[in-house]
């Protein structure tokens, strides 16, 4: 089976529990590279532990997860992870560029300190998502969105393929959610493939490539169009469907 | 001026109060910068207490079986003992009970405190301790062992504590990236914890149990005022750790009062000091940040007055219609600095962009006022009304009114609303 040339994430018969309860039950799934994948579910559908499989933080209860081929736990520092907004601390006493340079952090050996390189490659990623003029700025100081590329520029000096996001567009106004889309976009032009997980269906279809639907079992994998579907997402959201009815009404027209 | 300053460091125990109480408070200011940052403060001071534990179980230990009398180094092996297993047993209780972390840290720490001080009393015709020493401290009568003690500590701390500054920065930063590029998280938090723990062993015989977390936290904690960046944080935290042993020892001989306390005194006016004056997160700063802030109210009065009085105007006419006339003459300035207005001998006026925003929030007021007559607010409330609303003036507010009442084209007092 030599597919790692085309699927850069590889999800196989997964199954991953928490005291008896499946988090995961039985997904299989292959990724393939430069898209923009998007994940939709329900609170408590084990969007996180999935990303956490990818990750390779835990240890699935059967199945395996690889990343370039690899299994997940050995592949290290392949996948760029991307934090929510909620899970960082932003009076840390540490500028933007210090955060970019992180993410060059995984080459440096423990003996040596950051070279001219290193920051030169952190430089270039924080161009990339046009942030370079912030450089020396603490963290706290800067907006939402603003924040949210210092962490995608981290992301990139990793140099990592794939780039794992948790909720980027949570909390932040329309504007700031277009100029993240905007460097996501980039990315995947650069060669990247993006995972994010996403909680806005009413969007889910204008910004990703393709979409993956879970709820504890994998219950569809593919272009919006196909995975928007009444059948599959009253299934997958049981009664809260309404409030998504108008996201229904889009995808047909 | 030589007997205040000069005299006391012909003293031998000054001078041997100075060197350890400098390189303990260096030490606990880097390693305190972490502890601050990884909300452990709580952790360090039961640290310090479950020693006690440790220190009486050292001590007797080495005099059953060796009969050596007050052995350092057992003592302080036995205290980092008593250290990691209150950790241990409170990550224990907190991850398998539903008690949460705090509440375990409170529950352990005493309890191996109270444990400590049980065997030291049953054995008190063994063990020479004594609980006020080990409670308050005694930096004046610091031994040479002790003096050996903390300067093999803080070699070893601040050895690890640079070799692995990146990993300990990003594994207290953000532990998922730390772990996703494969650092050992959990082998970086232990390694920490025993940091901690060996300097607060090393600085209990001199500034007491009760002050060490002053020690660890508050030089970090000043210094975390001052800086953005976690090196230079570090650098200031072991200074001010080294200017508070220096205040406070000077303090002590002044005043004739005991060591422990004068230091974390000193320690903590200096850490106030710092919270008043501090260039950016300072408490003047934030007030002058205030002060200098022009309400956007008063702006736009400035704004629309102008606008209303249809030809320069003065200073007095300003003070007449504007709501809030204190700081007036410093808003009009800070106006003409931003390119709204323009100074005149006959007064003031508005420049294109001035007049662009006024042209809005009077937009904003006829609207309001056209709505509030819509909906039945009595005429001679339309104008107070409304000029209260016009500061709610953006675009969607502003659409949403123009649309709800069928886009009119005039006020209610006649005046054009396009």
């Amino acid at each position: 089976m030599t597919t790692d040339n085309k699927f850069v994430i590889e999800v196989d018969h997964l199954t991953v529990s928490y005291q008896a309860k499946p988090a995961l039950l039985d997904v299989t799934i292959s990724i393939e590279r430069d898209q923009l994948v998007g994940v939709i579910g329900p609170n408590g559908a084990g969007k996180s532990t999935f990303i956490k499989a990818i990750l390779g933080f835990i240890k699935p209860d059967v199945g395996i997860v690889k990343i370039n081929g690899q299994s997940a736990q050995k592949a290290k520092g392949e996948v760029a992870y991307v934090p929510q907004r909620g899970a960082v601390d932003w009076d840390f006493p540490i500028t933007v560029e210090e955060v970019a340079l992180m993410g060059r952090y995984q080459r440096i050996p423990w003996y040596t300190s950051p070279s001219g390189q290193d920051r030169q490659a952190a430089l270039e990623a924080l161009e990339m998502v046009r942030m370079q003029d912030f450089a020396e700025r603490q963290i706290g100081e800067l907006s939402g969105g603003q924040q949210q590329r210092v962490f995608l520029a981290r992301a990139l000096a990793q140099g990592s393929d794939i780039l794992l996001l948790d909720e980027p567009f949570a909390g932040v106004d329309a504007a700031t959610e277009r100029a993240i889309l905007d460097v996501l976009e980039r990315a995947k032009q650069a060669g990247k493939t993006l995972v994010v997980v996403h909680h806005d269906l009413s969007t889910a279809a204008e910004y990703f490539d393709r979409l993956i639907l879970i709820k504890q079992r994998l219950y569809a994998y593919g272009p919006p169009r196909l995975v928007l579907r009444e059948d599959l997402l009253s299934k997958v959201y049981e009664g809260r469907l309404r409030i998504f009815s108008d996201v229904l009404a889009k995808e047909e027209s | 001026m030589y007997e205040l300053f000069i005299a006391p460091l012909t003293e031998t125990y000054f001078q041997k109060a100075l060197i350890g109480g400098s390189i303990v408070a260096m030490v606990a200011g880097v390693v305190g910068c972490l502890v601050v940052l990884r909300r452990m403060a709580f952790l360090g001071d039961a640290l310090s207490h479950a020693m006690i534990a440790g220190v009486a179980g050292g001590y007797l230990v080495m005099k059953l079986l060796f009969s050596l009398e007050a052995h350092a180094p057992g003592m302080l092996l036995g205290s980092l003992i008593a250290a990691v297993t209150t950790v241990a047993l409170i990550s224990f209780v907190a991850r398998i009970s539903r008690v949460k972390e705090d509440t375990a840290i409170g529950i352990m720490y005493t309890g191996i405190f109270a444990l400590g001080v049980v065997v030291v009393s049953i054995f008190r015709h063994y063990i020479h301790i004594d609980l006020m020493h080990f409670i308050m401290g005694d930096i004046l009568g610091v031994a040479d062992t002790d003096l050996w003690v903390s300067a093999f500590v803080a070699a070893l701390v601040l050895t690890v504590l640079i070799l692995f500054f990146r990993h300990f920065q990003i594994a207290t930063f953000d532990p998922i990236m730390a772990a996703s590029i494969g650092l050992p998280v959990l082998l970086l938090d232990y390694v920490l914890t025993i940091c901690v723990s060996l300097v607060v062993v090393s600085a209990v015989s001199m500034v007491g149990v009760i002050l060490v977390v002053g020690l660890l936290i508050t030089p970090a904690a000043t210094a975390y005022l001052l800086s953005d960046r976690l090196d230079r944080m570090m650098w200031l935290a072991a200074l001010f750790g080294v200017t508070s042993v220096v205040g406070g020892l000077y303090l002590c001989v002044w005043l004739d009062s005991a060591g422990g306390g004068a230091i974390m005194l000193f320690c903590t006016l200096q850490f106030l000091v710092v919270l008043v004056v501090a260039p950016k997160y300072g408490l003047l700063a934030r007030w002058l940040r205030m002060r200098n802030l022009i309400p956007q109210q008063q702006v736009e009065d400035i704004l629309t007055t102008i606008l209303r009085y249809e030809k320069p105007t003065p200073m007095n006419i300003l003070y007449q219609y504007v709501e809030q006339d204190k700081g007036l003459k410093k808003a009009v300035l800070s106006m003409i600095g931003d390119g709204l207005l323009v100074e005149a001998p006959e007064g003031f006026s508005l420049t294109e962009d001035g007049t662009k925003e006024a042209g809005k929030v009077l937009k904003a007021h006829r609207l309001w006022e056209a709505y509030l007559e819509s909906i039945g607010t009595p005429q001679e409330e339309l104008h107070p009304t409304a000029h209260h609303l016009e500061h709610i003036s953006d675009s969607s507010t502003v659409d949403y009114l123009d649309e709800k009442l069928g886009k009119p084209v005039r006020d209610p007092h006649g005046q054009s609303i396009r």
